[in-house]
């Protein structure tokens, strides 16, 4: 067996060519395919599903879109702090979960400690800045507690990918037990501003001005992000260094503090989510293995390294959890959760590296 | 070959294995039916992540999934009348070898499906199979449900826990002995080539994702019979099981042994179990603030003191010790920035120190 | 040379491992073989040995003038804050009960002194540590009972480690074990072990009684049902299921969200709108529970209260950013009701908590100190508590023979007194208690969405008229059907007002 494997190919360069781009434009076939099924199904079929399809019931269908797109933009923002740091220090931050969770019992804490009352919270007591400093705070410890880990664990042994997972990895765990020790395992939630708590009529459907809001936020946060990298001086290092780290060092630039600011910068990212992601889905022992398990998904469908791998990995990610239990047949809708898999299957069949990754 | 007898590898080995055999008669019921048979269970599991890292260059998270998938298939296949499952009632070995078959082939696919991806994705990618892997078996109710199957027994020459015991060690040297013997065939060698230089090995004619997907595949079988070992042992299964905490375990397990060297891995299974049962009986622990109810901490800071002294997990720190002791002064001192453990001193074909991190990038992109 | 040397760092690789083996095992073998437990004895033996039974004889005889005690807990995930709770709540029993007193005024952890029945002493062998896995709780428990040689296990915390352990149960019949708080069918009701006691309630029971109000008192004709994709959540839907249908209802739609859901507003859309519908079930717990229902707000529309009712997951502590509009729903009940409810056993049952801990870490408390009758009001202390009571009381019964065969003859036939209602078991082992049924309403001085008992039901038993017995699956999404059936305690609610039951 092992020796049939091994063999060279006989045949010449031009026929292993020709038969290598038959065997990789077949998968693309099937995905292009399958995308073009979805679309017609959700559209025109979707027989027995909740939702029916979109044509015959067109306000459930903008509904759930907005839903898919509102829902990426908390994925963004949480997925673009672990892409960043991958991007450039090809450090794959196992801990980015945890920062994401200790951000968020932060940004409760301090919500709840700014309003006076941890309880029967109403959205029109809170007004939008106690909403934003709780978030700032959280995003704030999480970067520091980010920058201390990368500085302690992470500077000296840049460039071993697997190490610094396994590290990372490794403070996770203690991490998430220590929260567990220190925030107790009850879910908290953190509350919306109240000023951005209404509701809008789409199409005869009922729709929630927070989740525009936060959608709102991401894209502001995404923004900020383009700006950064693409305006200022830092920035460019930060594209260069991704392309070409060697030559930025020989440039003669101090790419130990230009790490250290994209590693706080990331750990930023994952703390706005975190406060975020309180808002929206509440926080709680074993939200830090969920979200981790989010951005990767996002990261590997968009690929690790690219924003713009993040932006498409998250709304194609929002689609697929927005759309498959509400345009499943019934019976199936509890399979939802499988399609994911589905979803990634075919973009790693076209692209191993995901949407806009390449290889290291 | 008779030198290689004669070697103090294989006396060590020997000695071990012939411990290993009287142990049931030295040792407490408790030590061997549960700690070293969780041991060694655990151990076969890890050391197919340490097959795919050390020759493959794959650092696999979906080996849990796998092993489940095999004790979930045995459940379903073998049950007659139990509350949840398909309840097949097929005779036990015919539902060993469906089991076996399933978790071989589901491996082949997800070999496949992720064989050009390597390093860093590839720990991704696996980690989401394993996600996966537990939403399919949580979701899909004829197949286990969320409470799993239960009143799980071994098949019919496994009778008492010390036949359990000695057919993990069975299987566990079985295991050992396959992996190290298929690392020297023609496929093994190439696995390695394509480990250290994929463009180099693709441009001499081989396919590269090939080799990735029957080595993913080689390993998903050997965890299969681990993950049989385990509902024997276990009794039960649910989709808790394979998680992603234990998910995380097995991983860990790997990387206290040393993820290069297959011995480790039971060492690993070791230090993790006895650590697991033994830590909290220790007189001081309270003392430094430390309760059983803090023991994930201890292993985390285990783990994280390990990669940080020696990616190379425990049988690096032991090598690197007795290397200190025969040559203070020599090459070892060679560990540079990226924390590279010279190794020209061993015998390539036989122990393949991988790097922890040239795996994932060709040598030409290296950082320094 | 080359080969010399590499052979040399293995064969000190093995010869570590292999002295730690063995010291290990000769640790292991002083330490923890007691005169009289056979090697051989353990769980695949069990099964079908027959020679056993002398072994077994031997240990009665030698082993068990005390009660080795071991305690499963969790000190990890979802519940991992209770950890102290479950301690606390067997200490507590023993302090009333069997003269045992704490050495530390701050923690339970360390367990008690001096407990005694009929001059048995109960030792505490072992805490183990779950973390709300099946598998996770296995090897805790065989630790306790084969390496730390406990005879009297109290717990586990959750369903699926009830299930696990009752199947251990059954394998190891000298061992008795009293279930602590695990809130699934399953122990008793299908797995039968005969060694396994539980004297509390489970899911399905908890929610008895809320059929019967909405029918028959709100008059909801119709209702839907979101609960977790898991067994509590299946659990829960069945108790309610089968009553409110079993009155006359009909539950028009099932949702399961999986759990770890973060966006619930697919699972959402498919309910009913609320002119669809009466009202709505909802046993969705964790973060899950506020998420759900913020997202049913921003697609249905606000919250009125008295269209929903929940599991126990609906405590106005849990829901801490839901606001007053929840306020009118009703909530089902669980071991021990909510804080309104006054009687004398209670009050004295929560005093000898404070004077036993000057305050405790619990989980209610999300992990901060708090009075000890806080934690030993809510029902994972109360359920470690009731089973601790009923151990003395079955010690006592046998004049402190602690040996299997009378212990769990006694503990079959108890009815214990326990400050929230006294407990009996069926013929499965499992308890026969009353159920609290409450509402949130919206407290008049403060102003904040406080929970306040309604209803007792009396005496609910988990066949629930026959619903669920031995042959019938687990409940499921689709189990049991919406059909009507006699429900014995339907009609015999007994109003609770200001705290205090009319009787």
């Amino acid at each position: 067996m092992s020796t049939a494997v091994g063999q060279a190919p006989q045949a010449g360069d031009g026929t292993a060519d020709s038969k290598r781009s038959v065997v990789y434009a077949l998968p693309k076939a099937v995905a292009y395919a399958a995308a073009a099924f979805v679309v017609v199904w959700v559209l025109f079929i979707a027989g027995d599903s909740p939702a029916g399809p979109a044509v015959s019931n067109p306000g459930r269908f903008v509904v759930t879109l907005l839903d898919a797109i509102t829902f990426a933009g908390l994925l963004f923002v949480v997925a673009s702090g672990f892409t960043l740091i991958f991007g450039l220090m090809r450090t794959v931050n196992m801990a980015h979960g945890s920062l994401f969770l200790l951000a968020a019992f932060v940004a409760i804490n301090v919500q709840h400690a700014m309003l006076g009352k941890s309880r029967n919270i109403v959205a029109d007591e809170v007004g939008i800045l106690d909403w934003v400093v709780p978030m700032l705070v959280g995003a704030l410890v999480a970067a520091c507690v980010g920058l201390i880990l990368q500085q302690l664990f992470l500077r000296w042994n840049q460039g071993q990918e697997l190490r610094q997972a396994l590290i990372t990895l490794a403070i996770t765990v203690i991490m998430a037990d220590q929260m567990l020790n220190h925030f107790g395992g009850l879910a908290l939630r953190m509350t919306w501003p109240g000023s951005v708590t209404h509701f809008i009529e789409i199409l005869g459907q009922r729709y929630a001005t927070t989740r525009l809001f936060m959608l709102a936020v991401a894209v502001l946060v995404g923004a900020l992000l383009w700006l950064w990298l693409n305006r200022t001086r830092m920035g460019l290092v930060i594209r260069a260094g991704v392309d070409d780290e060697t030559m930025v060092r020989a440039l003669g630039i101090n790419i130990t503090f230009v790490f250290a600011v994209t590693f706080f910068v990331g750990a930023f990212l994952a703390g706005i989510g975190g406060a975020m992601g309180a808002s929206f889905a509440g926080a709680a022992t074993g939200s830090d293995g969920d979200w981790l398990l989010n951005s990767l998904v996002v990261v590997i469908i968009g690929g690790l390294g690219s924003i713009k791998g993040a932006v498409a990995g998250s709304l194609l990610y929002g689609m697929v959890i927005a759309f498959a239990p509400a345009y499943l047949p019934s019976r199936y809708s509890f399979y939802a959760i499988i399609l994911t898999f589905v979803l990634l299957a075919v973009v790693l069949a076209v692209r191993p590296y995901g949407l806009f990754g390449r290889p290291a | 070959m008779t030198r290689q007898l004669r070697s103090p590898t294989t006396i060590a080995f020997v000695a071990v294995v012939a411990l290993l055999v009287v142990l049931p008669a030295i040792g407490s019921s408790f030590f061997v039916n549960f700690i070293m048979t969780r041991t060694l269970i655990l151990g076969l599991a890890a050391a197919t992540i340490v097959f795919l890292s050390a020759y493959g260059g794959m650092v696999s998270l979906a080996q849990l999934m796998l092993f489940g998938t095999a004790g979930f298939m045995f459940g379903n296949a073998v049950l007659e009348a139990s509350p949840r499952g398909l309840n097949l009632g097929w005779a036990p070995w015919t539902a060993v070898v469906f089991a076996l078959a399933v978790a071989t082939a589901i491996a082949f696919l997800l070999g496949a499906l992720s064989s050009r991806t390597t390093g860093i994705y590839f720990l991704m990618l696996t980690l989401v199979y394993a996600v996966i892997g537990y939403n399919v078996f949580a979701q899909v109710v004829p197949i286990s449900g969320p409470s799993g199957i239960t009143r799980i027994t071994p098949p019919p020459p496994i009778t008492q826990a010390t036949h359990l015991y000695y057919a993990a060690l069975l299987l566990s040297i079985g295991g050992y002995v396959v992996l190290k013997l298929v690392a020297r065939t023609p496929f093994g060698l190439a696995l390695q080539g394509v480990r250290d230089d994929p463009v180099r090995m693709a441009s001499l004619g081989f396919r590269v994702p090939l080799h990735r997907a029957l080595a993913f595949t080689l390993a998903g079988f050997i965890a299969g019979v681990a993950g049989l070992l385990n509902v024997w042992w276990n009794g039960q299964i649910d989709p808790a099981s394979i998680g992603i905490s234990p998910t995380l375990v097995l991983l860990i397990v790997a990387v206290i042994g040393g993820i290069s060297h297959l011995e480790g891995a039971w060492l690993g299974a070791f230090v993790y179990v006895a650590a697991n049962s033994y830590l909290r009986a220790l007189p001081f622990v309270d003392r430094i603030g430390i309760t059983e109810d803090r023991f994930n901490t201890v292993i985390g800071a285990l783990v994280l003191l390990i990669m940080v002294l020696s990616p190379e997990g425990l049988s690096g720190v032991i090598q690197r010790l007795s290397n200190e002791g025969r040559r203070r002064f020599s090459r070892f001192s060679s560990r540079d920035g990226t924390g590279r453990v010279d190794t020209s001193g061993d015998d390539a074909g036989e122990s393949p120190v991988v790097m922890i991190d040239s795996s994932t990038s060709p040598p030409t992109e290296e950082r320094k | 040379m080359k080969q010399a040397k590499t052979s040399g760092r293995r064969l000190v690789a093995s010869s570590l491992f292999a002295l730690a083996l063995i010291v290990a095992a000769c640790a292991d073998d002083d330490a923890d073989a007691p005169p009289g437990l056979d090697d051989s004895e353990d769980a695949v033996d069990d099964v079908d040995d027959a020679d056993d039974a002398d072994d077994d004889v031997d240990v009665a005889d030698d082993g068990d003038d005390e009660v080795r005690l071991g305690i499963l807990g969790q000190c990890e995930g979802p519940f991992g804050g209770f950890h102290e709770d479950t301690v606390a709540g067997v200490a507590l029993a023993l302090v009333n009960h069997a003269g045992a007193t704490v050495p530390s005024d701050d923690t339970a952890l360390d367990g008690w002194e001096g407990a005694e029945v009929n001059g048995t002493p109960i030792e505490l062998v072992g805490v183990g540590c779950g973390d709300d896995t099946p598998d996770r709780i296995l090897a805790e428990v065989r630790q306790l009972v084969e390496q730390n040689d406990a005879n009297v296990v109290i717990g586990p915390l959750s369903g699926d480690e009830g299930i696990a352990v009752a199947e251990y149960a059954l394998q190891n019949p000298d061992v008795t074990f009293l279930s602590g708080i695990a809130g699934s069918q399953e122990p008793t009701l299908e797995v039968q072990a005969p060694n396994f006691f539980r004297f509390h309630g489970e899911g399905a029971i908890w929610n008895a009684g809320l059929g019967d109000i909405l029918h028959n008192q709100e008059g909801w004709e119709t209702a839907a049902v979101i609960a977790d994709d898991y067994s509590f959540g299946h659990t829960s839907t069945a108790g309610f299921v089968a009553e409110f249908c079993g009155v006359g209802g009909e539950v028009t739609s099932r949702v399961f969200p999986p759990l770890g859901t973060t966006d619930y507003s697919s699972y959402i859309a498919q309910l009913p709108d609320p002119d669809e519908v009466d009202g709505y079930f909802w046993a969705v717990g964790g973060t899950g529970t506020q998420a759900a229902l913020e997202a049913f707000v921003d697609a249905k529309g606000d919250l009125t209260g008295d269209q929903h009712a929940g599991n126990l997951f609906f405590n106005p502590d849990l829901a801490q950013a839901l606001g007053p509009d929840i306020a009118g729903a009703y909530v089902g009940g669980f071991a021990s009701p909510p804080g309104d409810v006054q009687m004398p056993a209670i009050d004295e049952y929560l005093a000898s908590a404070d004077e036993t801990w000057d305050s405790l870490p619990t989980g209610i408390a999300g992990g901060e100190r708090a009075d000890a009758s806080a934690a030993a009001s809510f029902g994972f202390m109360y359920g470690y508590y009731s089973a601790g009571v009923a151990l003395v009381d079955g010690l006592a019964e046998t004049g402190g023979d602690p040996s299997p065969e009378p212990l769990q003859s006694a503990l079959g036939g108890l009815s214990v007194e326990l400050p929230y209602g006294d407990i009996a078991l069926d013929d499965n082992r499992s308890g026969i208690v009353d159920v609290f049924i409450s509402r949130l309403t919206v407290d008049d001085e403060s102003g904040e969405v406080v929970q306040e008992t309604v209803a007792l039901i009396p005496e609910v038993d988990q066949t629930f008229g026959g619903t669920f017995g031995a042959d019938t699956p687990a409940p499921s999404r689709d189990f049991p059907p919406c059909e009507e059936r006699d429900l014995p305690w339907v009609g015999n609610a007994i109003p609770v007002e200001d705290g205090v039951p009319q009787q």
